[in-house]
């Protein structure tokens, strides 16, 4: 991956072209209806010039004759209208955790690294794809907010380079603030490493889904955190809130591993629930890869719900 | 196990630093952040954690390698023979040699040599094997390969000095046949002694087999002095009808310095008669003469003691003296006879005085009965015995014990009447012929008469030349004693009763022969003489270890000793009675200890009690050392393992024993060796940990 530094836009070294290119014949299409004000892919909640009928209404003065349907009057001899479902943009939002939690690292990419990718790609993506792409970047509050806008690819990519683990970090609070930014219905990316109570998370991203955003959510985590591969008997030290435990690991591994598997499938099933797609991010794994394979089943899961 | 430094034991609390090491600093030491805790703190486990010690291997090398280094500190050390035989793995056969030899008795030989007996003793170890030889003149073993170091222990505490000199030969030649036969892999002997000169003449020929050490441990003082009586001599004079008696002590200054004032007595009969003060120059001899003394019938016993010195063994030097030294010799002469006939016969008789001859000369006219009274032997010098009664009484006096020479010479006329006493029959003289001479040309050296001639350049008896004699003929040709060159008889013997006959067919003068011109002539009449007389050089005193024929010692006295009836006692000097037993005339009696042996025949008809005085070997008072380094050199091969002298000069401080033991070092190397250890092995875990 190319460093930022030699990009002429802070941010974009985070969007890799070997990601792009992996996933440049998928589409990031909202699963719900968006509000948006130009034509794209995304379903839109008005009607509009398509290929898609919609439904033929009564003609009321000041309608487009154009756009009466002849057929039908000369059955009826009364006058309707034919209208068709418009194509819409949508707004894509990324929301950003980062907390200290998310600087961590056990050798490779550092999870806030990792979700800055992640964040970039869809920003790119999206934005490719005439979204308006907007993102906001908290930690126990909000931190930055660039309101989304087909013309702020920029000031994401810049506010993606900016974004630094330097605080502890909580969902609940700045995600209810956020509900105010996102009035209109778009297209939600939490990425998160989601250290808090499964009742606590729904809580607050249940918020989003019931304004209508289509959510996707991205549970970042490192390796270490899944396999926990200590062996020596350690001080580990938690790097929100500084409070120091001793471990002997290999005597709690099996536990941890069994609790952090437990964490994220009780999350897999709570926000199927809410029908917000969550999938996990290992940092291990190649963000190609992972992207790719959560575009594609959201592609084949989109087509089966509509 | 005993420490020279205990204090150093509390060390091992420093034991709790790898403890905490292995339960608390190395979790400090690694911190590890990570994103949440949460789900860490769920799990209720915490409270084992401090508690577990990681690694056991590595804590427990830890903890060794800390306790061998303190112990080591503390400075260990084996007081017992059990727990050394467990650090040193034990198996060993050793064979303890002691020197009993009286030359141990100076100062505290003994008692150090003992002491350092019972210390190696108490290091063997339960395997161990031990064997005490306990030698002088000759080894004996005690307690032959011992486990049970009880029975050693027991045999060295009984252990005494002896009165034996040192020889290293038979106890090495001991030693060796043990530790040969032993099937245990180390051996060795350890072989505790003065290392007197004496002991070791380098001929002994033991060799060690491959592998078995010889330990030379000496106990002589760098400087000794001693002072002994190394004989006593006599000289003895006819003193009316007793002897007079000169007794010549000989004194040797063993030491580097000059004595002064030496203080000499001579005790007679347990009684101090006389004493003299005299110096000895520094490693010299001094010769003390007493006044004479008369020795009268009985046995005289006498000692000559000196004052104390550092070896007691060697200050009192004891003899016995009888009387009955003098030999009296009558010569019967012819009644016309030439007149220098007998002169020099009487003339060789007069000369010496082991035996003194008292001799007296008649004509055979003035031969009597009372003429034979107190006589040993007669000489009939070229004459035959008279007839009648002088002659049964001469019969008679050969049947009693006495001896007869007959010299055949121009005169001499045996008539039928006259008694029949020689042991054959003789002729007219003959001579050789013009310029020729006989030399005797075959002589029984085994009689007693020519024993002294029998060695080389002792006497040539073929030199004298014999002109005439008178040719004789024996009843047995057993009793020839020697012939000429021509085959006739020169000397012939018969024994008669307890008595003797000697028939010598020439002259004892020079008118037959040379021979009384020759320096064999006087040896020659003194034997011939001495023979007839039935003469036993007195003994005045036999050295310790010797094995004394009591029944020659009666027979000389002139008894004769009946197997069972008169089976002696002997009185040791130390008091104990001791039974010997006649076998076929001999009774042999060991002389185990100095002093006077006092032999009774209870049994016997009279009981006639004598005295055998015993001194210890002088050769031992040399207290001159060899290089004991050399004897084991020359025992093993190669260099010995020396413990230096006057190592048991004392008994051992813990101090000394820790030295001589060492165990530190041996602690010290295992934990350094134990640390590297745990250097690569924690290296290894740091490496695979990271």
């Amino acid at each position: 991956m190319a460093t930022h530094k030699h990009t002429l836009v802070p941010g974009a070294s985070f969007v890799d072209p070997k990601v792009l290119a992996r996933i440049g014949n998928l589409e990031l299409l909202a699963r719900t209806i968006v509000d948006g004000f130009i034509n794209g892919i995304h379903r839109a909640s008005y009607l509009g010039v398509s290929v898609d009928f919609a439904e033929h209404r009564g003609y009321t003065p000041g309608d487009d004759i154009r756009r009466i349907d002849w057929r039908l009057y000369a059955r009826t001899d009364r006058y309707y209208v034919k209208e068709f479902e418009a194509d819409s943009n949508a707004n894509f939002s990324v929301i950003l955790d980062v907390s200290k939690s998310m600087a961590f690292s056990s050798g490779g990419l550092s999870k806030l690294d990792y979700a800055k990718y992640l964040a970039a790609s869809l920003s790119y993506f999206a934005n490719k794809q005439r979204d308006r792409v907007g993102i906001v970047t908290f930690d126990s509050e909000i931190l930055e907010r660039v309101p989304s806008s087909a013309k702020h690819l920029d000031l994401v990519f810049h506010t993606i380079d900016r974004a630094v683990a330097g605080r502890p970090g909580q969902l609940g609070d700045p995600l209810f603030r956020m509900t105010e930014f996102f009035k209109r219905r778009g297209v939600l990316a939490l990425i998160s490493d989601f250290y808090e109570e499964p009742d606590t998370i729904l809580e607050a991203v249940k918020q989003f889904r019931a304004q209508g955003h289509d959510v996707m959510v991205f549970h970042v985590l490192d390796p270490a955190e899944v396999e926990f591969p200590y062996d020596a008997a350690s001080s580990f030290e938690d790097l929100e809130s500084g409070e120091r435990i001793p471990i002997v690991p290999e005597n709690l591994r099996a536990q941890y591993r069994k609790l952090i598997k437990e964490h994220t499938s009780t999350l897999a099933r709570r926000f199927t629930e809410q029908r917000i797609d969550y999938a996990v991010f290992n940092t291990s794994t190649p963000i190609d890869h992972a992207l790719f394979a959560f575009l594609s089943a959201r592609e084949r899961l989109l087509r089966v719900r509509r | 196990m005993t420490f020279l430094a205990p204090l150093l034991l509390l060390g091992l609390a420093a034991l709790g630093i790898p403890v905490l090491v292995h339960l608390i600093h190395r979790e400090r030491d690694q911190l590890i952040q990570f994103p949440s805790l949460m789900f860490l703190e769920r799990i209720p486990y915490r409270s084992m954690r401090r508690q577990k010690i990681r690694n056991w291997p590595l804590f427990l090398l830890r903890c060794v390698a800390l306790i061998l280094l303190i112990l080591a500190f503390a400075r260990p050390f084996f007081t017992s023979a059990t727990t050394v035989a467990g650090a040193l793995g034990g198996g060993r056969e050793i064979v303890l040699l002691l020197d009993r030899s009286y030359s141990m008795g100076y100062g505290d030989r003994w008692q150090r040599a003992q002491a350092f007996a019972r210390r190696e003793v108490n290091l063997l170890g339960a395997n161990d094997r031990a064997t005490l030889v306990l030698f002088g003149r000759s080894a004996e073993a005690s307690a032959r390969s011992a486990v049970d170091h009880a029975s050693v222990h027991t045999a060295i505490d009984r252990a005494e000095v002896g009165v034996g000199i040192t020889r290293f030969g038979p106890a090495l030649q001991l030693a060796k046949g043990i530790l040969e036969q032993s099937e245990l892999t180390e051996r060795e002997a350890i072989l505790i002694s003065d290392f007197q000169k004496n002991g070791w003449s380098g001929d002994e020929a033991v060799t060690f087999e491959e592998g078995v050490v010889l330990r030379p441990v000496s106990v002589d003082e760098s400087d000794t002095s001693n002072i002994t009586v190394t004989s006593v001599a006599f000289e003895r004079e006819p003193f009316s009808a007793t002897e007079q008696v000169t007794a010549l002590a000989r004194l040797v200054n063993r030491s580097r310095l000059s004595a002064t004032n030496v203080s000499v007595a001579l005790e007679l009969d347990g009684r101090e008669v006389a004493k003299r003060l005299v110096d000895i120059e520094a490693s010299a001899t001094a010769t003390v003469a007493f006044d004479p003394f008369i020795v009268g019938e009985g046995q005289l016993r006498g000692t000559v003691r000196i004052g104390d010195d550092a070896l007691q063994q060697d200050n009192a030097f004891h003899f016995t003296l009888s009387s009955g030294q003098l030999v009296s010799v009558l010569i019967v002469k012819p009644d016309v006879a030439n007149p220098d006939s007998s002169l020099y016969l009487e003339r060789a008789l007069a000369i010496g005085n082991t035996p003194t001859f008292i001799t007296e000369a008649i004509t055979v006219r003035d031969l009597d009965v009372n003429a034979l009274e107190g006589r040993s032997v007669v000489i009939l010098n070229d004459t035959a015995p008279p007839v009648g009664s002088a002659g049964d009484a001469l019969v008679d006096f050969v049947s009693a014990g006495g001896g007869v020479l007959a010299v055949l010479g121009e005169q001499v006329r045996w008539t039928s009447e006259v008694s029949d006493i020689l042991p054959g029959s003789f002729g007219a003289p003959t001579d050789r012929g013009s310029n020729r001479s006989n030399v005797l040309g075959y002589v029984d050296y085994s009689h007693q008469v020519f024993d002294v001639f029998n060695a080389p350049r002792s006497g040539d008896l073929s030199s004298a030349h014999f002109f005439r004699h008178r040719p004789f003929t024996v009843t047995n040709p057993e009793s020839i004693l020697a012939r000429f060159d021509d085959g006739s008889v020169a000397l012939a013997e018969r024994r008669l009763g307890q008595g003797r006959v000697l028939v010598w067919t020439s002259t004892l003068d020079s008118y037959w022969n040379d021979l009384a011109l020759k320096p064999v002539y006087l040896p020659f009449v003194h034997q011939v003489v001495k023979h007839l007389a039935s003469y036993v050089e007195p003994t005045e005193w036999y050295t310790t270890a010797q094995v004394l024929n009591v029944a020659s010692l009666y027979a000389a006295s002139g008894r004769r000793l009946e197997p069972k009836h008169d089976d002696p006692v002997a009185v040791t000097p130390t008091g104990e009675r001791q039974p010997i037993t006649v076998n076929d005339s001999s009774a042999l009696l060991e002389l185990a200890h100095q002093g006077f042996y006092e032999l009774h025949t209870p049994g016997g008809d009279i009981d006639i009690p004598l005295a055998v005085a015993v001194n210890t070997d002088r050769s031992e008072s040399d207290l001159t050392t060899l290089d004991p380094q050399e004897l084991a050199g020359a025992v093993t091969g190669r260099a010995g393992a020396a413990t230096p002298g006057h190592l048991v000069l004392h008994e051992q401080s813990p101090k000394e024993i820790e030295g001589q033991q060492a165990l530190w070092r041996y602690l010290l190397v295992v934990a350094l060796l134990l640390l590297t250890a745990e250097t690569v092995l924690s290296n290894k875990l740091s490496q695979r940990a990271q």
